[in-house]
């Protein structure tokens, strides 16, 4: 018998997962639009957000704002140093994306694997943001790290579009993914666009962990599965195109949510690879057009 | 004139600058001089080397030689630094940034200057009165304007960041003669303001007009330097292209 209180909740937790898949769907096609690139360490990322917000909790004690923006902050640190040692010298020497696609997996397995060294294979987690029971509606249990998610990646959705419209820094990277060469020829560092493309990309994968591991767990191998979703809701949406992306992992999330209450939570990961698939076949340009 | 040309200061120098791309040299050791308030074209075939001769000045190809701008050696592969010298290019097909209106492309023209402020401003009224049908279009993005517009706004947004050296490379690449012509003579007017500038142009005839010197470049060398007074007929063009 269909059962709408559960496919409300099943979709509530959907909308939650697509806005995650959504953060880091932008966070491939930042990159992108820079650079060219297919940066697969994207999940890693997400991990280490939170994974460094749990570490700085439970070593260091600190407020969860303190924990997150610091890791948030160490992570888009990250994000540039792998820009400089790792893809800048391989995008000098102009290598294809096929060597690209295979550095930054390399960067996202080196990270997965230190930070199994460092904090070990048991997954962790961290309190949610708002500890009070979830809002009831109808027979809908909405929980407050719901409403964080989906709040936070709403207002980041809202500064992205700002900084990329308002600001002339925006703008000079909307130049250099629509030309590079002539945003070059107007003086703009396309280098320092790059690193800071890596750096927005990271800070965007690490609140996106920040948002989601108190609501699941976060372990140094749960990278890859969100580099895929993110990867996939990037494909959906329209590669290189930032807010498609975040429709995209919306489609993702739901789509899962959808699978899970007909056909069980086994076929999760099917719907989202068919998701992709159907949109291979029918519509490679994604929901608002593929932008190169 | 010639002599007269000569006498001015060179501002940019090019000294034995080859170019490849892969296995084929496009440019092979080209001498090459733009003097102070110059406007040089440089002329040739199609696929002779003219463009490579601009985009390796610019450092986006792989080039080797020397190029000084304003006693100043340049860097072979660093386009922005090149660029915040104060040389400019507008390249074969504008490279306008076509998803964005013409205003935020008038402001990446300005972008050492932080694309606002008084002094945009001012040179954002300066681009619009040598173009004012840019004015009219301001909001509108650049990719759907005629091709003679975008051509306007790729000479307007090169303008913005009131380079000390012009280049371009084909203007009048796909345009109707009417339009070619307003282009040209609005370069012509900069010029004799004082703006160097360096001009490819296939369209010899529409080049020798304004320049005050001419290089013909055929497969990648310069064959021929021409003094446009000299050039009395097309025969006389002739002779230079083919000798």
């Amino acid at each position: 018998m269909f059962d709408l209180a559960y496919f409300s909740q099943t979709l509530v937790n959907g909308l939650s997962v697509g806005c995650i898949y959504g953060l880091i769907g932008i966070g491939f096609c930042v990159i992108y639009n820079a650079s060219g690139i297919v940066n697969f360490a994207q999940g890693a990322f997400v991990m280490l957000g939170g994974m460094i917000t749990y570490v700085l909790l439970t070593t260091l004690h600190l407020p969860m704002i303190v924990a997150g923006s610091i890791a948030i902050i160490v992570v888009a640190l990250l994000g540039v140093l792998i820009e400089r040692i790792v893809v800048r010298p391989l995008w000098d020497r102009n290598a294809t994306m096929f060597v690209m696609i295979l550095a930054t997996l390399a960067v996202q397995i080196v990270i997965e694997r230190t930070t199994l060294i460092l904090v070990g294979d048991q997954p962790k987690s961290i309190p949610v943001f708002t500890d009070l029971p979830p809002i009831r509606i109808g027979g809908v249990s909405i929980g407050y790290q719901t409403l964080w998610i989906i709040g936070v990646s709403l207002v980041l959705i809202a500064l992205l579009a700002l900084f990329f419209q308002k600001t002339l820094v925006g703008r000079a990277m909307r130049a250099c993914s629509i030309n590079r060469e002539a945003a070059a020829l107007q003086g703009i560092p396309v280098s320092r666009m790059l690193a800071l493309s890596f750096a927005l990309s990271a800070a965007l994968g690490a609140i996106a962990g920040i948002l989601l591991t108190p609501t699941q767990f976060t372990a140094f191998n749960v990278g890859t599965p969100f580099a895929i979703s993110g990867f996939i809701a990037a494909i959906v949406g329209g590669f290189g195109r930032p807010f498609g992306a975040f429709l995209g992992g919306i489609a993702l999330g739901l789509a899962q949510a959808l699978a899970v209450f007909g056909l069980g939570s086994g076929l999760k990961n099917v719907a989202a690879l068919s998701v992709l698939l159907i949109f291979l076949f029918l519509r490679p340009s994604g929901i608002l057009g593929a932008a190169k | 004139m010639m002599s007269e040309s000569r006498s001015r200061e060179k501002i940019l120098e090019i000294q034995a600058l080859s170019a490849r791309y892969g296995q084929i040299e496009a440019l092979h050791s080209v001498d090459l001089d733009v003097g102070e308030g110059e406007l040089v074209a440089v002329l040739g075939p199609n696929g002779a080397g003219k463009s490579t001769l601009l985009r390796s000045v610019m450092g986006l190809t792989s080039s080797t030689g020397t190029v000084r701008f304003r006693d100043k050696i340049l860097p072979r592969r660093d386009t922005s630094a090149i660029a915040r010298s104060g040389i400019v290019l507008v390249p074969e097909g504008r490279g306008i940034f076509g998803p964005m209106t013409v205003q935020e492309n008038l402001q990446l023209g300005a972008y050492l200057i932080g694309g606002r402020g008084a002094d945009f401003e001012r040179r954002r009224e300066k681009v619009l009165a040598l173009f004012p049908r840019l004015k009219e279009r301001l909001t509108q993005t650049a990719g759907s304007m005629s091709g003679g517009e975008q051509q306007m706004l790729a000479v307007g947004r090169a303008l913005m960041s009131e380079p000390r050296l012009l280049l371009l490379d084909e203007p009048s690449l796909g345009l109707a003669p009417k339009v070619t012509a307003e282009i040209l003579e609005t370069l012509g007017r900069l010029n004799r303001d004082g703006l160097p500038i360096l001009l490819v142009e296939q369209k010899a005839p529409l080049a020798l007009k304004l320049a005050n010197r001419a290089y013909v470049v055929s497969n990648g060398r310069i064959s021929a330097q021409i003094d446009p007074r000299e050039i009395k007929s097309h025969a006389d063009l002739a002779h230079h292209y083919f000798n």
